[in-house]
């Protein structure tokens, strides 16, 4: 502290200036209130010093007691840990001398049970002795006899030797007793040693025992029912699928059997034993449906039926006469797809009652994987799926027969209906469609499903898809006046008869339309029957696997793809129409815009308002000959019809056009013109026309300019909503048609003196001036006009 | 909302154990299953590859060899892009009946289609009753392309499906170009005369 303040003041004597003299002082106060605040601390503390004083002996004490507590508490620990070796090995005695009890109850039990057997043995009481072996059973022998000491081995080993001779003897007794049960048909008896089986530990022998016992049940049943299906006369109301009823009173017969003694397998014999039973049955069903589809197949002549149906399919040159009628086979399809039905319902039944029951029974999911294998195996390799398998397959020629022959019938009696758009063969095929596939459809078998559908498929694009094809390809005769067709519709069906000469040209005329119609309809009946195929599938078949749905899905979808080959028939149909009549008949009225002067003074501008020269006319003439055509056409078609016309009208417009001169006021006629047409064309269908002609409409707005610079307003940055459907190249063209602009300070009588090309020129050269870069571009000077 | 290109459907046929499913599986899911049960009716599997840069769905079909599905797996030749008939190199019997597979496929299939003659289990060397160039030449005969495989070791498989794929995408690929020049034609047709229009058709 003296130190610090002898270096103060030797610095004091450096302090000369008053402001190191004021920072000297500064510092100095700093430091006297941090001196004060410490004493301030330290003071405070004062009086917690004087405790701790008298605090030192009372710790001496404390010290003493810990050290004393420590020796207590390790000497505690010991101690328990004594103790709790002692109960350990205590512990292990106690469960010595229970394990030793339960030896010593073992050896009392099968001493029991021993002498227990020997009584109910000599009583009859064939369930006490069961029960008896059942625990001697459930004791574990070899422990049993290693326990034993060399005194007691003896007895042991006969009590063990006398149960075995009674396990032996009671087997016997009870594989004697059941079978003659089952002889005098004794059914108490028999249910009652089936549930003796599993106490002496044979669970399949129980098993096969009684399901043989079944079995032989079911073959009785089934053996009246065959009689009484055999006997059963022709014109009973079930004669036509006796046999379906059979098989469906062999399935119902098992699932009898399967409801009745499920629980008593259940509680005798444990979960998880119905699988061994189900197979046993399964084989006295294979044998039973083999009998029932084998006289089938005989009464119903399948074999021979199936024959000619091959010869007829493969054999097309066969004259109708020898072919097998298609008609006949109706009946036996039906059978045959109810007998897969019912199949179909019995396997679903089996797998299920089987997979409850191993569910209960195993716990591990590899386990439950390999029974499900296990399981699928059982009904897809057993007789009866493989039966039904080849009847599928039998029906599934059958019915593409069906199809085939009867769409090709409906085909081939086509009737044209004056009243109606289409011709009956449309109708007809489609409900042959709709039958076959429904039909397959109730058979419940998905791969028979998937093949109509597929062969529902070639049929309607080779059977009946080609025949619209080759009737279009005759085309259209041209040529005929369609108002005078018309008017010899209406007359033929006010006096009943067609005048002879134009008979077959119309004939002609009234099938192109109608297979137009067909084709078109025929679209929509593709999409219905899909739709409807669609809702059928989702509720029969709602309980299929994910693999079953994605191929019915497919197969479904191909159908609905059989639609665009008749939008290509449709195509093609127009297409024919369009050389064969549109163009003809539109060629001439087009033409006669050509002899419109469009280069007008006012007075044939206001004369031409008065008597117009061409588009009334030609408004006229499309609306008679589009009146033939509303009535026989189908709306979609008239609206194709419609497209068409516009189309024509269009591009053939455009190019008379390009062909005319035009002044102003020609500019503003042809507009008023195109306004009408439009006009009318929006009139008469639902479709937006003016889409179609944004390209003549944007013509009419090019010659209708006071000035060439006004085409700036419409272009490149200032066209607004507008999109340019003209090139510029076709802009500048169309430019070039007006004779004059009043830019040009030309009046019309110098103008006819210059050149045309002169005139192009100059107009070009105008526009060539003007600043609109999009317009007068590369290909401007391109193009050679020069 | 399916992200693919095009769509072909490929049929396998042969007889009953010549290893169509094992093709089909090794190929699809990369697995050789032992002991595979008979086919029942007929398996639907797809697949995605990509030929060129182009997503192409391949829908694979895979019929029971077994006679008595033969109506059920007849029905789905004639909308086949491809098949593929498959015998088994170790037994003469499989290979003796293809004449009457190529019967069938002609009295069904469309003539369009893509055909494959396939010998499979082509690791088993030692039992091998058809040398590869029998069938080569019989392949050549009936104008099918010809390719060895093994389903076991995955020996060729990959290639036999993504070969039918590529051929498949080439072939819809001229058609789209083919379709394109005669919706050209059809469009120049409107605007020429009937006579023009057929000569311009005849120019390509």
């Amino acid at each position: 502290m003296a130190a610090t303040s002898d270096s103060r003041r030797s610095n004091l004597q450096q302090l000369t200036t008053l402001e190191d003299i004021q920072k000297g002082l500064q510092n100095l106060c700093k430091e006297e209130a941090r001196v004060n605040e410490e004493l301030v601390v330290l003071l405070k503390q004062q009086p917690d010093m004087c405790c701790l004083n008298s605090m030192v002996p009372n710790l001496q004490m404390i010290n003493n007691d810990a050290a004393q507590l420590a020796g207590m508490i390790s000497f505690t620990s010991t101690l328990a840990e004594n103790i709790s070796s002692k109960v350990r090995q205590l512990d292990l005695a106690k469960s010595r001398v229970t394990v030793c009890m339960q030896r010593v109850e073992d050896v009392w039990d099968l001493k029991y049970c021993t002498d227990g057997v020997q009584t109910a043995l000599q009583d009859e009481d064939y369930e006490k002795a069961a029960a008896h072996i059942h625990r001697f059973l459930s004791l574990d022998e070899n422990v049993l006899r290693m326990s034993a000491d060399a005194s007691e081995g003896s007895t042991l080993d006969t009590s063990f030797k006398l149960l075995h001779e009674a396990q032996n003897k009671l087997q016997m007794i009870v594989h004697r007793q059941f079978d003659a049960a089952v002889h005098c048909g004794d059914v108490a008896s028999v249910e009652r040693f089936f549930k003796i089986f599993p106490l002496i530990g044979q669970h399949k022998e129980g098993l096969a025992k009684f399901s043989k016992y079944l079995c032989a049940q079911l073959s009785d049943m089934a053996d009246k029912n065959m009689k009484t299906a055999l006997s059963t006369c022709a014109g009973d109301k079930r004669a036509n699928v006796i046999f379906a009823d059979t098989l469906t009173l062999l399935f119902e017969g098992i699932a009898r059997v399967v409801e009745i003694h499920q629980p008593l397998v259940e509680t005798y014999y444990g979960p998880g034993r119905m699988f061994t039973m189900m197979q046993h049955l399964q084989k006295e069903c294979d044998r039973q449906s083999r009998k029932i589809l084998d006289h089938f197949r005989n009464q119903r002549n399948l074999e021979m039926k199936l024959q000619q149906v091959e010869q007829s399919l493969y054999q097309r040159t066969l004259s109708s006469t020898e072919k097998i009628e298609p008609k006949e086979l109706d009946p036996l399809m039906a059978e045959v797809t109810l007998l897969n039905a019912r199949a179909e319902l019995y396997t679903r039944f089996v797998r299920r009652r089987i997979m409850n029951d191993l569910e209960v029974a195993t716990q591990n999911e590899d386990a439950k994987a390999a029974n499900k294998e296990e399981v699928d195996k059982l009904i897809t390799t057993c007789e009866l799926s493989r039966q039904m398998q080849e009847l599928i397959g039998n029906y599934i020629m059958m019915e593409e027969y069906f199809m085939h022959e009867m769409v090709t019938k409906a085909v081939s009696l086509d009737l044209i209906d004056e009243s109606a758009l289409t011709s009956s063969m449309v109708d007809d095929a489609f409900f042959i469609v709709k039958k076959c596939v429904r039909r397959a459809l109730s058979s419940s078998s998905i791969d028979g499903v998937c093949a109509m559908l597929n062969h529902a498929c070639s049929i309607l694009e080779q059977d009946f898809q080609e025949v619209l094809y080759a009737r279009l390809r005759q085309g259209m005769p041209s040529g005929f006046d369609f108002s005078q067709a018309y008017n010899l519709v209406q007359s033929s069906l006010q006096f009943g008869k067609l005048q002879s000469s134009d008979d077959e040209t119309q004939k002609q005329k009234t099938a192109f339309l109608t297979t137009l119609n067909n084709a078109d309809v025929s679209c929509e009946y593709i999409q219905t029957l899909k739709k409807s195929l669609e809702d059928d599938t989702a509720k029969m078949y709602g309980h299929v696997n994910d693999q079953g749905s994605a191929k019915l899905q497919s197969c479904l979808s191909d159908l609905g793809a059989v639609s665009t080959r008749f939008t290509d028939v449709l195509e093609f149909g127009f297409s024919q129409f369009n050389s064969g009549v549109l163009k003809p008949r539109l060629r001439p009225w087009l033409d006669a815009f050509l002899s419109v002067d469009h280069n007008i003074t006012e007075d044939d501008f206001s004369n031409y308002e008065a008597n117009d020269p061409w588009v009334q006319t030609f408004i006229v003439n499309i609306d008679n000959f589009l009146i033939t055509f509303k009535s026989s056409l189908t709306s979609g078609n008239y609206d194709s019809l419609i497209r068409h016309l516009s189309n024509e009208i269009t591009t053939r417009l455009e190019k008379n056009v390009m062909k005319t001169t035009f002044n102003r006021l020609g500019g503003l006629q042809f507009d008023k013109e195109l306004r009408s047409l439009v006009g009318y064309l929006t009139s008469v269908t639902t479709w937006t026309i003016r889409d179609r002609f944004a390209r003549l409409t944007q013509m009419a707005t090019i010659l209708n300019l006071e000035r060439v610079s006004e085409m700036l307003d419409y272009w490149g940055p200032n066209s607004g909503p507008l999109t340019w459907r003209l090139t510029p190249a076709e802009v500048r063209q169309v430019l070039s048609l007006r004779l004059v602009l009043s830019s040009c300070c030309f009046t019309v009588s110098p103008c006819a003196l210059i050149g045309r090309r002169q005139l192009l020129l100059y107009g070009v050269g105008l526009i060539l001036f003007l600043p609109a870069p999009s317009l007068v571009g590369d290909n401007f000077s391109s193009m050679g006009w020069g | 909302m399916e992200d693919y290109k095009y769509l072909f459907k490929v049929v396998l046929i042969g007889n009953a154990g010549v290893g169509k499913t094992c093709l089909v599986r090794r190929f699809t899911q990369g697995l050789f299953p032992p002991g595979q049960g008979a086919t029942i009716g007929v398996d639907f599997m797809i697949s995605t590859v990509e030929i060129d840069g182009v997503k192409v769905k391949l829908q694979i079909w895979d019929t029971a060899g077994q006679e008595r599905f033969r109506s059920i797996t007849q029905s789905y030749y004639r909308s086949a892009n491809a098949l593929i008939l498959v015998y088994d190199i170790s037994c003469q019997p499989s290979f003796d009946c293809l004449p009457q597979w190529i019967n069938e496929m002609d009295m069904y299939a469309s003539t369009k289609v893509i055909t494959y003659l396939v010998g499979n289990k082509s690791d088993r060397v030692n039992q091998r009753e058809i040398p590869a160039h029998i069938a080569e030449r019989f392949a050549q005969q009936q104008d099918m392309r010809f390719l060895e495989t093994s389903a076991k070791e995955a020996d060729n498989v990959k290639r036999l499906f993504l070969e039918i794929a590529k051929e498949l995408t080439q072939q819809a690929r001229d058609n789209e170009i083919c379709s394109q020049y005669s919706s050209a034609s059809d469009l120049g047709a409107t605007d020429t005369s009937p006579v023009g229009n057929f000569s311009c058709c005849k120019g390509f």
